[in-house]
């Protein structure tokens, strides 16, 4: 099952992660800010934005491997986005907690029901809603329908979530990406698509090891299977 | 067309009537849920006021997950819901009986239980009361619209109640969301300019959940 891909795939990771670990403590400027925490604080930015960004793709995958499942019943798809949903609500647990690291010497606070806040702990609630279903059931074709047809509407929910909340007053950094003042410096930017690749690149990784152990816990079941027949 | 979930709405229907366990048993509950209440947070009238649209919803929503429950656990025993997985009709159909039973019980519940919440928590009545009707309409239909979809899901495990709970409130916590404010605005009379836009809101939602569940329905009866 060890293919070359994922020992190149792991050589990547580690070169990236640690050029992205120099880039974020090293080699970006510190920010300008009052509070001497806040400019430390600041860096975690390059985490947190990354998981969250991960997190996101991770659930639209659950999306497209649900439909793809309900549409040709491969059994490959169900383990895709069950894969994904795992690796999903991990990155969704780490924007949950480097969130409050941040705030804490910033806001003051750990945590406050502020909109963005709000919703990415509803999202979380859902995916592990979505894995605990699986827990629930045994395995076979109905679990795969079932946990399918809530992927769909799980992620169908996502937006709806975001928009309910919107209109609160949110204490949420905006999108610095988005402005057009330049708001972020050239190194911050750059720094922050660095992190921001090696983040999709673990994806990558994560998704293709947890797919294969999938497809091995499977090969493992049959084969028990058939040891009992016998 | 729609013969089999008017049977199913129908047959769920006379037997509520008959047993009128749900809808007994969902006002008792929120009954319970007003004095406990009542026994944990004392506060003053001036508060309570504020805090009324929300008691109403979780009331709402913890004794509807009763209905829902039941809904598809009724259907379980004697092997019933292989027989209706069985039968040579459109999944979607028996999603439209099924939802249409869980709303008008749901519905007649929030009927008996919304005089004692007025009394319980002296609220003035006003002819404005009126515009709480279509906000307790579109809340509930978002509520059951999504939550008979994943009573079906959840009657598959050991653990269904828990997990319709888990499964449902966060996805539907946007209707519960806007529901509350809408309802904020009809108790305590300030109704803005926003009122209809967000009621318009929470009506398009129920229909993309309803839509979204009427085709997804086949999905979970299939082996």
């Amino acid at each position: 099952m060890r293919s070359k891909i994922d020992k190149i795939l792991l050589i990547f990771l580690f070169i990236a992660f640690s050029v992205s670990i120099y880039l974020i403590f090293l080699w970006v400027p510190q920010i300008k800010a009052s509070n001497p925490a806040e400019q430390i604080a600041q860096r975690i930015f390059y985490f947190h934005v990354p998981s969250a960004w991960l997190g996101f793709l991770a659930f639209f995958v659950v999306f497209c491997g649900s439909v793809a499942y309900l549409a040709t019943r491969n059994r490959k798809y169900e383990l895709i986005s069950v894969a994904s949903a795992e690796i999903g609500v991990l990155f969704i647990s780490l924007v949950l907690i480097t969130g409050p690291i941040w705030a804490k010497p910033v806001w003051g606070i750990w945590w406050t029901w502020d909109v963005r806040l709000t919703s990415s702990l509803i999202l979380w609630l859902i995916y592990v809603a979505f894995l605990m279903l699986r827990r629930y059931l045994p395995d076979g074709s109905k679990r795969a329908n079932l946990s399918a047809v809530v992927g769909i509407i799980g992620f169908t929910d996502v937006p709806i979530v975001y928009y309910s909340i919107r209109w609160w007053e949110t204490q949420h950094p905006k999108a610095v990406m988005a402005s057009s003042d330049g708001s972020l410096a050239a190194p911050m930017f750059f720094a922050f698509m660095f992190s921001l690749a090696t983040f999709t690149l673990l994806y990558v990784y994560l998704i293709r090891k947890r797919y294969q152990l999938l497809t091995l816990e499977d090969t493992l079941n049959k084969q028990f299977k058939e040891m009992e027949i016998l | 067309m729609m013969r089999t979930a008017i049977s199913i709405l129908k047959k769920d229907l006379r037997m509520e009537f008959r047993s009128k366990e749900s809808i007994l048993a969902m006002w008792i509950f929120s009954l319970l849920i007003f004095v406990i209440f009542n026994f944990t947070f004392e506060v003053s009238r001036l508060v309570m006021l504020e805090i009324a649209p929300g008691l109403l919803w979780v009331a709402f929503v913890f004794s509807g997950m009763f209905g829902l429950n039941q809904s598809f656990a009724l259907e379980k025993e004697n092997g019933n819901l292989r027989a209706m997985a069985l039968m040579p009709v459109d999944g979607g159909q028996i999603y439209v009986g099924k939802f249409f039973s869980v709303t008008i019980i749901m519905l007649m519940f929030e009927a008996l239980i919304f005089p004692i919440f007025i009394i319980f928590y002296d609220l003035q009545l006003s002819l404005g009361m009126f515009r709480l009707i279509p906000v307790l309409l579109a809340g509930t239909i978002g509520f059951t619209s999504l939550g008979t979809i994943l009573s079906a899901v959840a009657v598959h495990t050991r653990n269904q109640q828990i997990l319709l709970s888990l499964l449902l409130w966060p996805l539907v916590s946007p209707i519960i969301i806007w529901s509350v404010t809408l309802t904020g605005m009809v108790l305590s009379g300030e109704v803005t300019e926003a009122f209809y836009p967000l009621l318009l809101r929470v009506g398009a939602f129920d229909v993309i959940f309803f839509t979204l569940s009427y085709m997804l329905f086949d999905f979970i009866l299939e082996d």
